[in-house]
């Protein structure tokens, strides 16, 4: 026997309420604004071709691709606001939704308006059960960008050698460090590490994106979350280092922000 | 506008899986929630113990050391693979023991689990800890070192942090699960340690001699199980009497 989606949903709401009274729930974050039904249908139309229809990241066109689509099953993602391991909030997905992924497959979904990427990060999320049982972690706190200057990209590339960055990221940036062999993901895929001088950072390239994707890793990846390490001044100045690698980042700086 | 009615309409039949799978995950971690809840701190006042060894049947298998690629300067040129770490006696190190399906009893560990980057090898390998336990991960080395928790079934990250110096340290939560978690240093890939997440603290782990103790268990028969990262799993029946130790000797076959 079917059960109505109209008896599901306060079912659901219970249940999440009966998680919530039994304490195991932490934070406010998650309230869903996107219905996962209508995005069952935008999912089955833009990102079932990669993300395959059980969100296992093995669809059809999966096997030609390098990085490989993501795996939504153990809520794993790579950009969140969030700490290490955490949850991602709807708004990190959106944010990635946005920009797509620079260098890689995923184009950014700007054009499906705002309910379509609602919907379909709610339908998302129903991949992983952890979204159900599990609230995200509160989001690191991102002090205000001091600003770009010389002075700071110097700081910043002391920070970037105290903190060894370049075992992985290699001294001058370009993704070539002593460590950077034979690394995989969590599926056990081949994984390089990011090469900073490309003139566009994956995630984003505001930046707080940049200081964001430091502060608290890329979950699924070798990427570690820095954020117990570095202090935000510190973390400040190795984002305008990690800007001066590239001879786009400065112009931009000053023209926008 | 056209796009969300016939979005409503293609996805109704088809919503009931995932839909149901939430309200199962739900319904599942309720089941889970209480497994430390499952189990109750008690005073035990007549408990006996397990002393036990835990050796290796025949020889251990020949294990090349490990080459070091990675900070050489720092790590040495090679490190000697403890994988099978055999003392003099035969005894088998670094394997866990715990008891299975225990409900009441001693109150778990007061301190943090530790785990230390120390010389380019986590210290200790491998060790037991109960579900939801804070764990302090530290490093001893002046080279970045990454820590990197996953569950040992699935490989999914449950943390990945960053151990730039030597000195620094972070405490965080262990998930409330139980289960096997398989612990890497990305840097330096050689770098690995196991913690068995469990729903009760009777666990030991072997000393360099192969010796365990398990101790203020409440009478009663039980299933130890053992565990060794390359050896594997086994169980085995045990009985403890009130105020009395129970002699184990356990072989395990190397693989």
């Amino acid at each position: 026997m079917l059960v109505r989606v109209a008896q599901l949903v306060p079912m659901v709401a219970g249940l999440l309420l009966a998680v919530g009274t039994a304490g195991a729930a932490v934070g406010t974050a998650g309230a869903d604004t996107g219905d996962a039904r209508n995005g069952k249908a935008v999912y089955e139309r833009w990102c079932i071709g990669c993300h395959g229809a059980e969100g296992n990241g093995q669809g059809e066109s999966a096997q030609y691709m390098s990085p490989k689509p993501r795996d939504y099953r153990e809520g794993t993602f790579k950009w969140r606001s969030t700490p290490s391991g955490s949850l991602p909030l709807d708004s990190d997905l959106e944010h990635t939704l946005l920009n797509g992924v620079y260098g890689t497959y995923m184009p950014s979904w700007r054009f499906l308006g705002e309910r379509e990427r609602e919907d379909v990060i709610a339908y998302i999320k129903t991949f992983a059960p952890r979204f159900a049982s599990e609230q995200p972690q509160k989001p690191i706190s991102i002090p205000p960008n001091p600003g770009y200057s010389d002075e700071s990209v110097k700081r910043g590339a002391a920070i970037y050698q105290k903190y060894n960055c370049g075992q992985c990221h290699g001294a001058g940036g370009r993704g070539d460090g002593s460590s950077a062999q034979g690394l995989k993901d969590d599926w056990g895929n081949a994984i390089v590490p990011y090469d900073l001088t490309k003139g566009h950072i994956k995630c984003g390239d505001e930046p707080t994106d940049i200081y964001r994707v430091f502060m608290t890793g890329l979950s699924g990846t070798p990427m570690p979350a820095f954020a117990d390490s570095i202090s935000p001044a510190d973390a400040w100045d190795l984002v305008h280092f990690i800007e001066s690698l590239s001879p786009e980042y400065p112009k931009n700086v000053t023209a926008a922000r | 506008m056209n796009n969300r009615t016939s979005g409503m309409q293609c996805a109704r039949r088809s919503f009931w899986l995932p839909a149901g799978l939430a309200v199962l995950g739900i319904a599942g971690s309720l089941a889970a929630l209480p497994a430390s809840a499952d189990y109750a701190v008690v005073a035990v006042t007549n408990g006996g113990s397990i002393d036990g060894v835990v050796t290796l049947s025949g020889a251990a298998p020949a294990m090349p050391p490990i080459k070091v690629d990675k900070n050489p300067d720092y790590c040495g040129a090679s490190i000697p693979d403890p994988t099978y770490t055999v003392g003099s006696s035969g005894g088998l190190a670094n394997v866990i023991v715990y008891l299975k399906d225990v409900t009441k009893g001693k109150a778990g560990p007061s301190e943090p689990l530790a785990l230390v980057n120390d010389h380019c090898m986590f210290s200790p390998r491998t060790q037991g800890a109960m579900v939801g336990e804070q764990i302090k991960v530290s490093s001893d080395d002046t080279v970045l070192h990454n820590t990197h928790l996953r569950f040992g079934q699935n490989n999914a990250t449950i943390f990945n942090i960053a151990l730039p110096f030597k000195g620094f340290s972070v405490t965080k939560p262990l998930p409330e699960r139980p289960g096997l978690i398989d612990v890497k240093c990305d840097v330096h890939e050689w770098m690995r340690a196991w913690i068995m997440e469990l729903d009760n603290p009777y666990y030991a782990t072997t000393d360099a001699d192969g010796h365990f103790t398990i101790a203020d268990v409440p009478p009663g028969s039980y299933t130890l199980e053992i565990w060794h990262e390359a050896a594997g799993e086994k169980s085995q029946p045990v009985v403890v009497a009130a105020g009395k130790a129970t002699k184990l000797k356990i072989t395990v076959a190397a693989k």
